[in-house]
């Protein structure tokens, strides 16, 4: 059964409610311990093991890649499209490697099944954009990153 | 039947039967790299060496003949430790290729290593390499991943005939080469591919295509000619990447020769007609609409005398639905068989090599005769117009004296130019079927892709023309 409390004027303005409630805010803002940080200029250090942008490893000026096909098998996420090609100085190497960014869902499993060590997943978190990204072997192959 | 006893069973053979098919007819599996069904037993790769109890020495399975009686252990310690070392001993010079090599996957060296194999390397020292020669235009070699079991060799020699691959230098040294380093002549030079244990022969058309797991298969038969050898399509999101003979110990044994498994190339062939087309006079070949082109192709035959070519290549369901098709719409109308230029009879058919070819470059002409159709001689008089009915490989014969040409089935654009109607039909890939080989076999193929383009099924095709008013020609 609905109990209905008799107030009177006074406190149906709340007053003493919203002092008491500021109050906390107040002694948060001004004795409390921040929590966020300012982003652009102040960074958190994230594990080296971080799964951020994908970039193709190079060994001198060579990239890594022998076009396995090993990264679209175990993708879960059927972002990766390899084309394999050959060329003189490499019996093997890939003629395309797109990764579709929006459809990636960072589990890092290509990196796992590389037995080249040339796909990797770097430390970089920005990559917001403005138009649907698709990252292509160029852009891959410029080593960013900290690994 | 006599029996012996494999790992605590009991197996029936036949007398003559070697311990590694014993051992496979009751699923109990032996590894070999030198050892092929269809070749003779050299038993040089010593992987399949198994224990026989009452014999000092582990003996090999594949050169060792079932005895009664015979007690085999196949999973023994020292079994598994001489497997062990044969992996390791086969590894010492095998390059780490894997992600490379277009093998990976269906690899008697990679699956073999996986299951009998050692995970680590002892050795640190560089491996053998060796300088590749050209192999000619079917067949890529890479020696330095070759394990010396001569398959190759025995094959030439045994199957194709012609003794080309040669082992030369000895021990650790034996290149696997032609002789003289010339190109393969051979037109069985796919099965080179197909029996290699490892990557060293590999198909130069099929070169970094496709990594083998990613293809579907669909068993099928080959329609290169009256044989009607078995095989395998192999596809993925609707292309197809090659064909691999099937075992069939009836017909083709485990073989394909090269015209039968590059023959699939015409059906992605750019210039393969798939939509429906009309002729556009002085313009050539104009594409257009189904509806169009049904209605274009059968008043091209207004008023004339058309007769009926029906490629060899066709299957029998597609032929009978055309039969009815004629006798209902255009009855009285002559129906002939072309196929191969010369071969217009099965009697005139047959071997065009000892090994598998025909004479008869299209599957179907047994089942079309079958059928009551003979084959095209002449253009009987009186006719001036033809519809020609072909699937991918049927020749299409000179015709003097007749001006209109409508073609419903496997076009390319080069030899359709003075048609007046191209109606897009279906390759053997792309339709089931029957078909009857020179021997009267019956075999059934199912559908490995989507009709490619526009083209749609014969029955179909028939459907719209049947359905698109009234019938020209003699109807």
């Amino acid at each position: 059964m609905l109990v209905k409390h008799k107030r009177g004027l006074f406190q149906r303005f709340y007053v003493v409610e919203l002092l008491k409630g500021l109050t906390i805010t107040m002694k948060n803002m001004l004795f409390g311990k921040t929590v966020t940080i300012q982003y652009p200029e102040e960074r958190r250090n994230y594990s080296g093991r971080f799964r951020g942008m994908h970039y193709i490893k190079a060994t001198n000026g060579v990239e890594n890649c022998t076009a396995c096909m090993l990264c679209p098998t175990v993708c879960p996420a059927e972002c990766i499209h390899i084309e394999a090609g050959e060329r003189p100085d490499k019996e093997k190497y890939p003629v395309k490697f797109e990764i579709d960014v929006l459809r990636c869902c960072f589990c890092g499993m290509c990196e796992e099944a590389c037995p080249k060590d040339a796909i990797k997943l770097s430390t970089i978190y920005e990559m917001s954009t403005e138009h649907r990204e698709v990252y292509e072997k160029d852009y891959l192959l410029e080593q960013r990153g900290n690994k | 039947m006599p029996k012996c006893i494999i790992d605590g069973r009991e197996v029936e053979f036949k007398p003559g039967q070697n311990l590694v098919e014993v051992a496979a007819s009751v699923g109990i599996e032996i590894p070999v790299f030198c050892y092929h069904p269809g070749l003779t037993v050299v038993a040089q790769c010593r992987m399949c060496a198994i224990e026989i109890e009452k014999m000092p020495k582990l003996q090999t399975a594949c050169s060792t003949p079932a005895a009664e009686g015979m007690v085999v252990k196949t999973k023994s310690d020292r079994v598994k430790q001489n497997q062990k070392s044969v992996m390791e001993f086969l590894l010492i010079n095998h390059p780490l290729d894997c992600p490379i090599c277009d093998k990976s996957g269906e690899c008697d060296l990679q699956d073999n290593s996986y299951k009998y194999g050692d995970s680590y390397m002892r050795t640190t020292e560089e491996r053998r390499t060796y300088m590749d020669l050209d192999m000619g235009p079917v067949i890529q070699k890479s020696m330095n991943r070759c394990i010396h079991c001569t398959r190759c060799i025995r094959f030439g020699q045994e199957i194709a005939g012609i003794h080309e691959m040669v082992a030369v230098q000895r021990g650790n040294n034996t290149e696997i080469t032609t002789i003289d380093g010339r190109p393969l002549e051979t037109d069985y030079a796919g099965n080179y591919s197909d029996i290699c244990p490892t990557g060293s022969l590999t198909l130069k058309d099929f070169r970094f295509k496709k990594r083998v797991w990613y293809l579907k298969k669909t068993p099928t038969v080959c329609e290169g000619c009256s044989r009607g050898c078995n095989m395998e399509i192999q596809q993925d999101a609707n292309t197809v990447y090659r064909c691999v003979p099937r075992t069939n110990m009836e017909i083709n044994k485990y073989w394909l020769c090269d015209e039968g498994r590059f023959n699939y190339q015409y059906i992605h062939d750019a210039a393969r007609v798939l939509n429906p087309a009309v002729s556009g006079g002085t313009a050539g070949l104009q594409m257009t609409e189904w509806s169009q082109a049904v209605v274009a192709a059968r008043s091209s035959l207004d008023g004339k005398k058309p007769m009926v070519l029906v490629g060899s290549d066709l299957t029998q369901e597609e032929v009978q639905a055309l039969q009815q098709f004629l006798n209902k719409h255009l009855s009285g109308t002559p129906i002939f068989h072309f196929g191969t230029p010369g071969v217009t009879s099965t009697q005139k058919d047959g071997a065009a090599d000892p090994i598998l070819k025909r004479k008869s470059k299209t599957a179907n002409l047994n089942g079309l005769e079958k059928l009551g159709i003979k084959g095209f001689e002449s253009v009987p008089s009186g006719v001036n117009a033809a519809i020609i009915f072909r699937g991918g490989r049927a020749v299409v014969p000179e015709l003097k004296g007749v001006g209109t040409k409508v073609g419903v089935g496997v076009f390319n654009k080069p030899d359709a130019e003075d048609f007046h109607a191209i109606l897009p039909g279906t390759s053997f890939a792309e339709k089931d079927g029957t078909i009857f080989n020179f021997e009267g076999r019956e075999q059934k193929f199912k559908r490995a892709i989507l009709p490619q383009g526009q083209s749609k099924n014969l029955p179909e095709i028939l459907m719209l023309w049947a359905n698109s008013g009234a019938v020209g020609g003699a109807a």
